[in-house]
This record gives structure tokens, C-alpha cells and sequence, in this order.
């Protein structure tokens, strides 16, 4: 990830306050499940039928100029069009992960090119029974393990992301990571639900005392094998170790209706460019204890970029950093 | 503002089936913003006689300058329109958030939850998505 740090430190020693580091790219938001947790799809048909072309996500993606490009949804393997997207992204040198539930993922493989710079990162909720349940389907969790062995197998990068809700046997998720590593992927990604403003579930997500002790619960005695495709100090956050501020800037959102202010999670606006977004969102109205709508949240997308600054901007954070790389299990 | 059915809100609280007839700026915003946070289409009728149906993703509250953002269920072209051109807000389309909870989905009897998941695979299935 040299591009990464390479980028972060650029900003960091021209005195830029805030970045970007991953664009959330949301290039429709029709689904081929509809889970009950998801705040993303509930939307008329017609907007449903939406799509952002190839050249508005290349042009987003050039515009806020973030390393990283993730690409939810919806499913982002509907959009006919996507291998044209993800190949002009890869063009671009950025790192860019496909999020997919991987019902069509074994079918359009061959519609993609292995590169480094894209990673398959599948949703998985947990194991087969957690995993159907939370995306209201039965038989997804095999059809997503088969998409992925497939994967694997033609040298594509491949990793899960996966989110935890306030039912989460600390138990059985350990078992899931163990699971997901004798698959073979790269890494897994985790975070607690957060109640999207919109998602007609409010009730199930997590408060922030419940998220400390769950993932403490999880993530407590790491086993050696486990790799997390994130920031160690997000983990420690979610333990509980260490504080931070959300960074809301840091994960910005394009979508069909444009950049989304102020998070993924939250839709209180809609700007015209990215500079419109940066210069116009009164960013200090959010974050924990600045706005009841952000009082629970702990989610990787205000966060995660929080830990980077961390890690980047203090001598603690970039030991810690360093000490939790080489010794995972040292936590 | 002048709501054309009295309406309590119901078990929802979905504003669906209300119509407001903003009588000032700040009855309008309201309105506005009712909107904005719906997940359906409403349809707005303007002073001008015309009537857009669609929905409503943006709106930028400055003042005169003020205006909604809105995608007619019938063009791909989004529409922006002044408040001040705005004569009533109808919430007409189906509210999509309402009644899909979680709680919901597990309250519901097997049999029912096995309907649903079939219906919305079919769907899939017959957008060419499955």
C-alpha cells in the first residue's frame, strides 16, 4: 500500500486539514436482495433504475482524488456496465473494492482482470445460518463461498466485509473469521451496524457501550491466523482502547444524486462537485457528542480514516500501528 | 400549513397520502423537508399550473434563492425548481422504508418470510438480476 501512505503523507506534510482517503462510489442502488438492516435500496422503482455512467465514477473518482475507491450499492455487479468502471479505476492506479453480496460474481469473473489494484470484498453477516438470515435469503452464504473459492482459484484478490449487529454471538463470529481464512481470502473487514438515517430497521443496530464489549468479546484473544484488511487502531477503537472523532470527510460518497453530505451513512444534503462538499458541510455540527444523529455511531467510514490520521499524524499511533502489524496477536 | 387530510401519522408515521398546502416560507421548508426525507415520490403541483411527479433528492434553502431537486418518475433528467414556484406537496408515491424492519421480517410466520424472500427472487429474477 505504498500508494497509500505515499498519498496520506503528501497530504500531511502540504498541510492539507482534510482529505479523502476512500471514495464510497454507489453507482446504482437496485439490489438482488433486499435485507432487512439495508437503508440503501428503499427507493422508487425509477430511481432504482438509475445509473451512474463509467464516466462520471472515473470523473469522481478523479475529482476528490482518494487512493482507495469502494463500490457499494446496491450491487454493484448488476450495472452492466461495472467491468468498464472498475477498469478505468484500476487505470487510475486506485485500489479499488468491488463490495458484492456474490450472487453474480462466479458467473461475470470472467468479465474482470486479476490486478492488485482490484479486491473482491464480498458480504458476509457471519456463518450459514447468521449469514442467510441477516440477508433474508436462504442458500446465499454457499453461493457467496463458491464465488469466492472461485476467485481465489483465478488469482483474483479477494476479501469479505462483514457487518455486526447487536445479536452477535462473539462466539460464532469468531468461528466465521476462522472460516473465512481457511477459504483462503486476503482479509476481512468488519464493523457495527449503524442506523442509516433512512433503513426502516432503527431498532437493531449498535449502542456504543454494546460495540466496546462485542468486539472485546471478538477480538479480545485474536488467533494468529486472522488478517483484517484495516486499520489496527479502528480495531482498538472498537474495543474500546483508544478514542477518536469521526472523520466524515474521509470516506466521502458519490451517488446518482451526487456527493452526498456529510457521510455514507447520513443524507442531509446533496453538493454539486467535491469542492462544494469540502467547503460547503459545516463539518463540525458532526461527529459523537456534536449531533444526537451521530451518538452511536462507531462505523468504519467515519472512523477508520480517524485511525490513518492516527497512525500518520501521532508517534503513539504509528508504534501502536506498527506493533499490532508485526504481532497481531499482541492485542 | 394547510394539510388537506387529517392525518395523525398513523403506526407508520409516514406522511403517505398527505397533501400541504404551505400558506408561508417556513410552512413550505417544513414541507420541504417532510419530502426530502420521504423514501417515495411525491408530486408537486406549481403556481404555474403544471404538476411533477418524482422524487424529491436535494434541496438548497437560501433564502429567495431557494429550490428542490427532484427526479419525475418519467425523465432521467433531474429537475430543480424555486420554492417560490411551489403551490402544494402531495405524498403520492408508496413510502418504500415503511413496514420492513427487522422486527417485522422475524415476526413474520415462516410461511410468510418464504412468500416474501420468493417475491423478491422472482423480481430479481425477471429484471435479468439473479
Amino acid at each position: 500500500m505504498a500508494i497509500v501512505m505515499k498519498y496520506v503523507l503528501v497530504q500531511k506534510l502540504s498541510g492539507v486539514k482534510r482529505y479523502p482517503l476512500v471514495l464510497m462510489l454507489e453507482p446504482l442502488f437496485r439490489c438482488n436482495l433486499a435485507c432487512a438492516g439495508c437503508g440503501k435500496i428503499q427507493y422508487p422503482d425509477h430511481v432504482l433504475d438509475k445509473r451512474l455512467t463509467p464516466e462520471q465514477c472515473w470523473a469522481a473518482a478523479e475529482e476528490c482524488g482518494a487512493p482507495i475507491v469502494s463500490i457499494p450499492g446496491g450491487e454493484p455487479m448488476i450495472h452492466p456496465e461495472m467491468p468498464t468502471i472498475v477498469r478505468g479505476l484500476v487505470a487510475q492506479q486506485r485500489y479499488t473494492y468491488l463490495c458484492t453480496n456474490a450472487i453474480l460474481m462466479e458467473r461475470k469473473l470472467d468479465e474482470y482482470q486479476p490486478s492488485k489494484f482490484l479486491t473482491f470484498s464480498v458480504h458476509m453477516d457471519g456463518l450459514k445460518e447468521e449469514h442467510d438470515l441477516a440477508v433474508c435469503r436462504d442458500g446465499v452464504y454457499d453461493v457467496a463461498v463458491r464465488a469466492i473459492k472461485a476467485a481465489l482459484k483465478r488469482g483474483y484478490r479477494v476479501t469479505t466485509n462483514t457487518t455486526l449487529f447487536d445479536d452477535a454471538n462473539p462466539e460464532r463470529v469468531r468461528k466465521f473469521f476462522d472460516a473465512m481464512m481457511e477459504l483462503g481470502v486476503e482479509g476481512m473487514m468488519i464493523s457495527p451496524g449503524y442506523s442509516y438515517q433512512k433503513a426502516p430497521d432503527q431498532q437493531h443496530f449498535l449502542k456504543r457501550e454494546r460495540t466496546r464489549e462485542l468486539f472485546s468479546r471478538i477480538l479480545g484473544n485474536p488467533k494468529k491466523g486472522w488478517q483484517f484488511n484495516q486499520s489496527p487502531l479502528f480495531l482498538d477503537f472498537l474495543m474500546g482502547r483508544r478514542e477518536y472523532q469521526c472523520t466524515p470527510w474521509g470516506n466521502p460518497t458519490y451517488n446518482v444524486f451526487r456527493w452526498q453530505k456529510p457521510c455514507y451513512l447520513l443524507q442531509e444534503g446533496y453538493a454539486k462537485t467535491f469542492r462544494e462538499l469540502m467547503e460547503s458541510t459545516e463539518w463540525d455540527h458532526y461527529g459523537t457528542g456534536r449531533n444526537e444523529k451521530c451518538a452511536d455511531c462507531m462505523v468504519h467510514c467515519g472512523y477508520e480514516p480517524s485511525a490513518v490520521e492516527d497512525t500518520f499524524g501521532t508517534m503513539s499511533g504509528f508504534g501502536r500501528t506498527v506493533k499490532l502489524t508485526v504481532l497481531p496477536t499482541s492485542r | 400549513m394547510t394539510d388537506t387530510k387529517n392525518h395523525s401519522g398513523g403506526a407508520t408515521g409516514s406522511p403517505k397520502d398527505r397533501v400541504f398546502q404551505p400558506t408561508s416560507f417556513s410552512e413550505l421548508a417544513e414541507a420541504v423537508e417532510l419530502a426530502f426525507d420521504y423514501r417515495g415520490d411525491v408530486t408537486v403541483a406549481l403556481k404555474s399550473g403544471e404538476s411533477l411527479s418524482g422524487y424529491l433528492f436535494n434541496r438548497q434553502v437560501s433564502g429567495p434563492g431557494s429550490y428542490i431537486e427532484l427526479f419525475p418518475s418519467d425523465s432521467s433528467q433531474a429537475r430543480q425548481i424555486r420554492y417560490d414556484q411551489i403551490a402544494t406537496i402531495a405524498f403520492t408515491g408508496e413510502d418504500t422504508a415503511t413496514g420492513k424492519s427487522w422486527e417485522n421480517w422475524i415476526a413474520k410466520k415462516d410461511s410468510e418470510r418464504r412468500a416474501e424472500t420468493a417475491r423478491v427472487a422472482a423480481d430479481a429474477k425477471a429484471r435479468g438480476i439473479m
